[in-house]
C-alpha cells in the first residue's frame, strides 16, 4: 500500500454556475449614459397630479406640456435608495423567492383574455375557474415559484373589479407567492388589504410581501395616470412592484436593439426617481417587454429572438445598476402547444435563467400572450428543469474527476456497476413527460407523442392535487372587501 | 467632441462553464490518465510508433508520457481551410468558428413522405445532402443514415459518392476500413480535380471513432493513420456514456473524452506534424430508467459545452453535438431537446456541431427534425451574436426627437435597422383568426411542408459535376466492388 502525501491545491477559483454575458460593463455604461441623456434632454411626460407636484418640488424641470426632465444627480441619488434585496413570501409562510442579484424565479402569466380549452381545442374567454385551475397547477409544479394571473376573469360580476376576484382565485388555490395585476390603484389597495389579512398586517406585509404588483406601461416615457397611481400606492405601502415598459421595435421604440434598451432604461429610471420622490426605499423590479411585430403588423411577438436577447440584456443592465429585474419567458406566438411553443419557450427560459432575471413571468402563454394554456405550464416546468441543469455547470473536484476510479476500471471497462456511478447518477436531470424509451417499448406503449403524454399529466394534477386550504375566516373577510368593491363600482 | 477610451466590448454573447483553474485540473487529469492508466491500442504499427517516441507499451496497453502529448499539441494547426469542389465555398476550422450539421450512420430513417420509420437507402444520401445544401443554417453535411441497399461493406463509399455531388458544403465522411477510407479519398480527389489540388486544399473531413473508455480498435486507428498520412482533416472522437463507459461525474467524463481524442492527436501528429485533428464527440449520460444513451438530456448540452472549452484550452477544434432528441417522432419533445442543445452548442462556440436531425437516441435520422432545427439555429444566432452598441444604434437623437410616447414607424433609422430583424420561416406570428382561418397548422405541419418543398423543388449542384469526374467516381466504385467481392470470396473460403 502506497502512502499518499497530503496534497493541498491552492489559489483555485471555480465557476459555481454556468456563466453567461451579453454585454460588458463598458457597454452597459454606454447604454446607461445614453438613457441619462434622454432623461436630461427629452425627458418623460406624465399628467398625474401628484407626480407632477413631486417633480416640481424637486430639481427636475417640468415644462408647460408636463414634460419632466431629470438631472443625472437626481437619478443617481434615487438609484442609491433602492434596496438591493427583497423577497416574496407565500401564504404558506415560506420566503420562497429571494429578490436579490442572480436569483431566478419562474411563474405563470399573465391576464390572458382567452384560455385554450383542452376539451374543444378552441380558445374561449378566461373565467374564474380557469384562473383557479392555473393557480392549482402552479401550486403543484415544483419549478414554478410564483403564480401570476393566468387569465382575466370574464365572469366576474363587475368588469371594473374583476381583479379582486382574480386575486381570490389565485390565493385560494396557490400557497406560493403571487404576482398580481390591478385594474387601478383602488384595485391594488383592495388586493393589498386582502394580502395583509393573510400575512398578519401592514408591517408584516412590508417584511414578507405576499405578492408583487405588475404594472405595465404601453406607451414609452409616458407616465400614464393609472400606472403612476398604482406605483405611488405601492411605494407608500412597500409593495414590490414590477414596472414593465412595453415597446415595439421600430414602432414605439427605435428599431435598433441598443436603442430600445436605452429607451426602456430611461423609462425605468424615470420610474425609479418618481418612486424615490414619493418615498425612498421602494422594492422596485424593473422589467420590459421589447419585441417586434409580425410582418402584417397585427400581432406583438412573444417568441421572437429579439425579445429573448433584449430581455437578457435588460437584466444585465439592471444587475449592473444594482436593481432587481423581471422579464417575460416561457411564452410563445404558437396557438397550440406544438414544436413552435416548445422552441420559443426553451429560448426565453434559457436566456432569462442564464442572464439571472429575478422574476420570469408569462410562463404558459400562447398566441403572443392572448391565450393561457395549462398544458404549456406543465411543459415549461420540465423545460425549466432542463435549463436549470445546464445552469448548474460542472463541478471539478477529486471526487468528480474520478481519476482513481478510471484507473481501477481501466480501458474497455464499464462503470454501470461501480459504486461511484450509483453515488452520482441521481444528480442528473430526470424527465417526467419527456420519453427516452426505445422505439419498440414506445410503440408497444401506443406510440404516444409528447402531447399525448402531456394532457393526461395535466388531468392528473388537476384531479389529484389539493392545495393547502386558506383559512375560511380569512376567505370570508376577503369576500367582504370584494363585495364592497363590486357594489361600489357599479 | 469628446472621445471615448478604455472600452472592452462583447462582440458576441459569452458563455462559459469552466474557470481557468477548473480547465487546468481537467487537463492535468487527462495527462495523468494517459500516463498512469494508459489506453488499449489494437494496432501494432501505431504502438511501435508510440514506443519509439517514449510511450510505455505492454501488450496492447500504451502509457503515454506528457511530453508526447505536449509535443503533439504544439504542432496542431491553428487554422485549416476546407474548400468546396466547385471552388465557391471556403470553410474555416478555427477557434470559435461555429457550424451545424447532421450526424452519420443511424440504421433507420423517417420517410419524409409516409412519416414512417424505414431502412435508409442510397437515394436518401443524395436527398439529405440536397436538403443540407438548401438550409441556410446548416454548415456541413453528414448522411443521417447507413445505406442498406448496396454492397454492405461499401455503404460508406456509396454514401460519400452520392452526397458529394449534391452539396458544396463540407462533408464529414466515415468509413468501415482503410480500404473504403481510401476509396472516399479518391472520390474526393477526383472532385477536387486531382491529388495536388486536394493537397492544396482538402474538400472534406473524415470522421473516425475510438471506443470508450480509453480503447482504440484496429480500424479506428488504421483510418486515423491513413488520414494523417494523406493530410485529410479528421475528427477522432469517442461517444462517452456517463455512468456506462465513463464515470457518472461530468469532470471525470471530460477527462476520459479528452484522453481518448488525445491518442488520435498524438499518433496523427507523429505521422504528419501539422495535420488537422478535431476532438470532441457525443457526450451524454446513460438514462438509468430506460438504459438508453440519452441524446436529449440537458447533460449532453452541459458536457458538450464543457468539452468545447477544453478543446479551446488545448488549442484543438471541437466536434460537438446538438439538435438531436430521444423522441421517436416529430413532436414538442424533439423541439425542446433540440432547442436546448442547439443554443448551448451555439453559445459554446464549437466548430462542427453534429447530430442535428437525430431521433430516438441516434437510432433514426430525420430530415424533419433537421429542417426544424435549422429554424432554431437561426433564432439562437440572434441571441448569440449579441448587441452592437454605438452612437447610431443607441439612437439618443432619435429618441429625443420622437419624445415621450413618440412614433418611430417609417423613419430612416427604423428602415435601416428593422431590416436586420430576424424573419421566421416556420414560426407562426399571425393572429389567431388568420391562423384558424388558414388551416390551423401546427409547426409540425409547416415543417413537413417545407421539407417536401425542398425535396421537390431544390436543385443541388449535381449538374456542375463534370462528366469525366462522374466517370472516375463510377470507376472507383466499380473497383471497390471487385475488391470487396474478392474479399468476400477469400473470407468464404
Amino acid at each position: 500500500m502506497l502512502e499518499k502525501t497530503m496534497l493541498i491545491k491552492m489559489n483555485q477559483q471555480a465557476y459555481g454556475t454556468t456563466k453567461f454575458q451579453i454585454l460588458t460593463g463598458d457597454q452597459i455604461q454606454q447604454i446607461y449614459f445614453a438613457a441619462l441623456d434622454v432623461l436630461e434632454i427629452s425627458g418623460a411626460r406624465t399628467f398625474h397630479k401628484e407626480a407632477l407636484e413631486l417633480f416640481s418640488n424637486s430639481d427636475a424641470v417640468v415644462s408647460d406640456t408636463n414634460r419632466v426632465r431629470i438631472p443625472t444627480a437626481m437619478v443617481e441619488q434615487a438609484l442609491g435608495s433602492c434596496p438591493s434585496k427583497s423577497n416574496l413570501t407565500g401564504r404558506n409562510g415560506k420566503r420562497s423567492i429571494k429578490l436579490q442579484k442572480n436569483e431566478v424565479s419562474f411563474g405563470s402569466g399573465a391576464d390572458a383574455r382567452f384560455v385554450y380549452d383542452r376539451t374543444s381545442g378552441e380558445r374561449r374567454k378566461s373565467t374564474f375557474a380557469d384562473v383557479e385551475a392555473a393557480a392549482k397547477i402552479v401550486d403543484y409544479l415544483p419549478r414554478l415559484d410564483f403564480c401570476m394571473s393566468h387569465g382575466l376573469v370574464s365572469d366576474a360580476p363587475n368588469a371594473k373589479t374583476y381583479d379582486r376576484h382574480q386575486f381570490l382565485a389565485m390565493v385560494k388555490n396557490c400557497t406560493k407567492p403571487l404576482v398580481v395585476t390591478s385594474v387601478d390603484a383602488d384595485g391594488l389597495k383592495d388586493q393589498w388589504e386582502m394580502a395583509c389579512l393573510i400575512q398578519g398586517g401592514e408591517k408584516e406585509f412590508r417584511l414578507s410581501p405576499l405578492f408583487a404588483t405588475y404594472i405595465r406601461s404601453d406607451s414609452p416615457l409616458m407616465g400614464n395616470s393609472d400606472t403612476v397611481a398604482k406605483l405611488l400606492f405601492a411605494t407608500e405601502k412597500g409593495i414590490p412592484a414590477i414596472f414593465t415598459p412595453c415597446s415595439v421595435l421600430g414602432i414605439t421604440a427605435p428599431a435598433s436593439i441598443a436603442g430600445v434598451l436605452v429607451q426602456n432604461l430611461a423609462d425605468a429610471l424615470f420610474t425609479v426617481v418618481l418612486c424615490c420622490l414619493k418615498k425612498p426605499g421602494m422594492p422596485l423590479l424593473l422589467g420590459g417587454i421589447q419585441t417586434v411585430m409580425s410582418q402584417a403588423k397585427e400581432t406583438l411577438s412573444y417568441g421572437s429572438p429579439e425579445l429573448h436577447l433584449t430581455s437578457a440584456a435588460m437584466t444585465e443592465i439592471y444587475k449592473w445598476l444594482g436593481l432587481l429585474s423581471s422579464s417575460a419567458g416561457g411564452c410563445t406566438d404558437a396557438k397550440v402547444v406544438d414544436e413552435q411553443a416548445a422552441s420559443e419557450s426553451v429560448m426565453s427560459i434559457y436566456n432569462n435563467l442564464m442572464a439571472g432575471t429575478n422574476l420570469v413571468h408569462q410562463v404558459g402563454c400562447l398566441d403572443g400572450g392572448l391565450t393561457g394554456s395549462l398544458s404549456s405550464l406543465v411543459m415549461c416546468d420540465e423545460i425549466i428543469g432542463m435549463i436549470k441543469q445546464i445552469g448548474k455547470g460542472i463541478q471539478v473536484s477529486d471526487e468528480t474527476l474520478a481519476l482513481d476510479i478510471l484507473k481501477e476500471v481501466g480501458p474497455g471497462g464499464e462503470f454501470l456497476s461501480h459504486d461511484h456511478t450509483y453515488d452520482h447518477w441521481k444528480e442528473w436531470f430526470r424527465p417526467t413527460i419527456i420519453d427516452r424509451s426505445n422505439f419498440e417499448a414506445w410503440s408497444d406503449a401506443g406510440s404516444k407523442t409528447y402531447n399525448d403524454r402531456l394532457e393526461p399529466e395535466v388531468d392528473r394534477i388537476l384531479e389529484s392535487h389539493t392545495p393547502q386550504p386558506l383559512d375560511e375566516n380569512i376567505v370570508q373577510e376577503m369576500k367582504k372587501i370584494i363585495n364592497l368593491a363590486d357594489k361600489k363600482e357599479v | 467632441m469628446s472621445t471615448r477610451t478604455n472600452q472592452t466590448v462583447n462582440q458576441t454573447a459569452r458563455f462559459s462553464i469552466l474557470s481557468q483553474d477548473q480547465k487546468q485540473r481537467i487537463f492535468e487529469g487527462m495527462i495523468a490518465t494517459l500516463r498512469n492508466t494508459g489506453v488499449h491500442l489494437h494496432h501494432e504499427q501505431a504502438r511501435e510508433l508510440l514506443k519509439k517516441h517514449g510511450a510505455l507499451v505492454d501488450g496492447v496497453s500504451v502509457k503515454i508520457p506528457q511530453n508526447l502529448v505536449l509535443d503533439a499539441l504544439a504542432t496542431v494547426p491553428p487554422v485549416t481551410v476546407i474548400q468546396s469542389w466547385d471552388g465557391t465555398r471556403k470553410t474555416l476550422i478555427e477557434k470559435n468558428q461555429v457550424l451545424f450539421g447532421p450526424g452519420p450512420t443511424p440504421p433507420n430513417f423517417t420517410d419524409p413522405h409516409t412519416l414512417e420509420r424505414r431502412k435508409y437507402v442510397k437515394a436518401d444520401a443524395a436527398m439529405v445532402a440536397r436538403i443540407c445544401q438548401a438550409l441556410p443554417n446548416i454548415g456541413f453535411v453528414q448522411s443521417l443514415g447507413t445505406i442498406s441497399d448496396v454492397t454492405v461493406s461499401l455503404a460508406d463509399v456509396y454514401e460519400f459518392a452520392e452526397m458529394v455531388q449534391n452539396t458544396t458544403k463540407p462533408i464529414l465522411s466515415w468509413s468501415y476500413t482503410r480500404d473504403t477510407c481510401s476509396d472516399i479519398h479518391r472520390i474526393a480527389m477526383a472532385m477536387a480535380g486531382g491529388e495536388d489540388a486536394f493537397k492544396q486544399c482538402p474538400n472534406y473531413v473524415f470522421y473516425g471513432e475510438p471506443i470508450s473508455p480509453l480503447l482504440s480498435d484496429f480500424h479506428a486507428m488504421d483510418k486515423a493513420m491513413y488520414c494523417a498520412e494523406h493530410g485529410i482533416p479528421q475528427v477522432y472522437t469517442p461517444c462517452c456514456i456517463g455512468g456506462g463507459t465513463v464515470p457518472a461525474t461530468h469532470a471525470g467524463q471530460l477527462v476520459c473524452a479528452l484522453s481518448e481524442s488525445m491518442l488520435g492527436v498524438v499518433v496523427a501528429q507523429l505521422i504528419n506534424p501539422g495535420t488537422c485533428v478535431i476532438m470532441g464527440g457525443v457526450q451524454s449520460i446513460m438514462d438509468m430508467q430506460y438504459s438508453v444513451y440519452a441524446y436529449g438530456a440537458p447533460e449532453l448540452s452541459l458536457l458538450s459545452a464543457g468539452l468545447t472549452e477544453m478543446a479551446r484550452y488545448v488549442g484543438l477544434p471541437m466536434f460537438s453535438t446538438a439538435g438531436c432528441t430521444d423522441t421517436k417522432i416529430l413532436d414538442p419533445q424533439g423541439a425542446i431537446e433540440a432547442a436546448t442543445s442547439v443554443h448551448s452548442a451555439m453559445l459554446s462556440g464549437a466548430n462542427f456541431i453534429h447530430d442535428v436531425g437525430y431521433f430516438e437516441s441516434g437510432m433514426t435520422g430525420s430530415v424533419l427534425q433537421l429542417v426544424m432545427a435549422d429554424e432554431q439555429i437561426g433564432m439562437s444566432h440572434v441571441v448569440a451574436k449579441g448587441i452592437e452598441i454605438n452612437e447610431e444604434t443607441l439612437a439618443v437623437e432619435e429618441i429625443c426627437n420622437a419624445g415621450p410616447g413618440g412614433n418611430y414607424a417609417d423613419t430612416g433609422h427604423t428602415k435601416k435597422f428593422a431590416a436586420s430583424h430576424w424573419q421566421p420561416t416556420l414560426m407562426d406570428r399571425r393572429s389567431y383568426e388568420d391562423w384558424a382561418g388558414q388551416g390551423r397548422k401546427t409547426m409540425k405541419d409547416r415543417v413537413i411542408e417545407k421539407t417536401r418543398d425542398i425535396i421537390a423543388n431544390f436543385v443541388g449542384p449535381i449538374s456542375k459535376v463534370p462528366a469525366d469526374t462522374k466517370k472516375q467516381i463510377a470507376d472507383i466504385l466499380q473497383a471497390a466492388e471487385v475488391r470487396e467481392a474478392k474479399k468476400a470470396e477469400t473470407g468464404n473460403k
